[in-house]
């Protein structure tokens, strides 16, 4: 029997007046790897906040683990799931500090997070000396990286990933869908126009632009 | 030694005064002069009426009066530091309010007990001075800090939200934004402190060595009040920032729209 991890029944977002998304419904099942496709503008990144709460449909619902997300679910699924937004504006200073503050909130305080940090370096080629870099003084790419990093040391097993290869090079792109494609019982959700995404095993779900 | 009087004459010759401003405005068409003018007849109408009101309120000295006049001053206090910003008056109104009571009753009570010692504070001309310049102090601060702390979560949603999306608690993802908006409201207050005595004497302390008190009381006075006054800015500003973001985010964390006021 397949898992059901998120469902969007029904929804519709409405913005500025403008309904962009209309009757939008998708059901994910554990270990689904689902790419979002559609022009710019058409309401992808704003369904994928909906899965954390960011965002609420005007009409519809979305649902996680068949219970339609309210306040206090949303809550339960930030801690459980991934998001990754297309901004790569996370905060400041020291990359090293930064990352550091991720693991004193007390749902991270037990992760041994100090232990993996090196091996996501250098699976995603990045020098260890970037850690020692102002976060703000980074390239667009490795920002991305260091946020797809943190994302991973928070050992989640859901991921809702929002272009999160846009600024990266032909050959990282690859690496980090196959990474994120590879693991069977990790279910995805990426909005990317990348062609590494699209792939087989991939299930391809146009969102607007008819 | 008594301090002089100054006469309605005396008043007259300092109005007089301004004529150099003016004179300089019109000139060289700076268009100030109406500003000036208007400005300095509003205030000389304001100060005569408390003026007069404070006569009234030392002559009495009753303490239900006292407090009722503590109370119109948080009342404005909490009613400035809201419409200054571009916040909406309705919705945030009452929390600020209520900072402003608790951290500045506690700072008097504390002043009162422990600093003055021998007591004083029910005395409406020492009460009715030193809780107007906790207040005038603890305010500016407050409109600050309030101001910066929402405006800052609005132009950085997205570090905001990646908080959330690592797991942060609201209070741990809101942290960073609390840092910033308290040390913007402390910063003005530490420049000050540190050029204090030496590049400018103080209003309060002018004024008691003018009163004819010794260099050394008002001195003491000065220290003891710039301290307090540090410590009440940041209470006010804490208390602000938690009681105001029990009503400014929905169930879901999210920063409620409407507590911005339309652009």
């Amino acid at each position: 029997m397949d898992e059901e991890i998120i469902r969007y029944d029904n929804v519709s977002i409405v913005f500025d007046e403008t309904t962009i998304i209309e009757h939008f419904s998708l059901p994910v099942n554990k270990g689904e790897k689902v790419i979002l496709r559609g022009p710019s503008g058409s309401g992808k990144s704003t369904l994928l906040k909906m899965a954390q709460g960011y965002a609420r449909p005007d009409t519809g619902t979305v649902s996680y683990r068949k219970h339609a997300i309210d306040a206090e679910t949303a809550w339960k699924i930030r801690q459980e799931t991934a998001y990754i937004s297309q901004d790569t504006d996370i905060g400041e200073g020291i990359v090293r500090d930064l990352i550091a503050g991720v693991f004193t909130y007390a749902s991270n305080k037990s992760l041994p997070y100090e232990t993996s940090l090196n091996k996501y370096l250098a699976l995603f080629s990045l020098d260890e000396a970037t850690l020692d870099k102002d976060f703000r003084t980074l390239s667009g790419g490795e920002k991305q990286r260091i946020v797809i990093i943190i994302s991973l040391l928070l050992e989640r097993t859901i991921f809702f990933l929002d272009e999160i290869t846009a600024a990266l090079d032909g050959r990282m792109k690859q690496q980090v869908a196959d990474y994120f494609l590879s693991h069977k019982d990790w279910t995805v959700i990426a909005i990317s126009h990348d062609e590494a995404w699209y792939r087989e095993g991939s299930r391809i779900i146009p969102v607007g632009g008819n | 030694m008594t301090t002089p009087v100054i006469h309605l004459s005396g008043i007259f010759f300092a109005f007089l005064l301004l004529a150099i401003p003016v004179f300089i405005m019109h000139k060289t068409h700076l268009p100030m002069v109406r500003e000036t003018v208007w400005s300095f007849l509003r205030m000389s109408v304001q100060l005569a009426l408390a003026g007069l009101f404070l006569t009234v309120l030392f002559e009495y000295n009753n303490p239900f009066l006292n407090v009722l006049w503590l109370c119109v001053m948080i009342t404005v206090a909490a009613y400035e530091s809201v419409r200054k910003q571009e916040l909406n008056i309705k919705k945030l109104y009452l929390p600020t309010f209520a900072a402003f009571v608790i951290a500045v009753t506690l700072s008097l009570i504390y002043f009162e007990i422990l600093v003055l010692q021998d007591g004083g504070l029910s005395e409406a001309r020492y009460l009715i001075p030193i809780a107007g310049m906790l207040l005038g102090n603890s305010l500016g601060g407050t409109i600050i800090a309030v101001s910066l702390f929402y405006n800052d979560i609005r132009r950085n949603e997205n570090r905001y939200i990646s908080a959330l999306s690592f797991g942060a608690q609201r209070t741990e993802a809101l942290l960073p934004h609390f840092r910033t908006a308290l040390k913007s409201a402390l910063k003005p207050s530490l420049g000050n402190v540190a050029v204090m005595g030496i590049v400018f004497l103080p209003g309060m302390m002018t004024g008691q060595l003018l009163a004819g008190l010794s260099p050394m009381t008002a001195i003491s006075y000065q220290i003891v009040l710039m301290v307090t006054i540090y410590s009440t800015t940041t209470v006010c500003v804490t208390l602000a920032i938690i009681l105001t973001s029990y009503i400014s985010f929905d169930g879901f964390g999210m920063l409620k729209k409407d507590i911005f006021l339309k652009k």
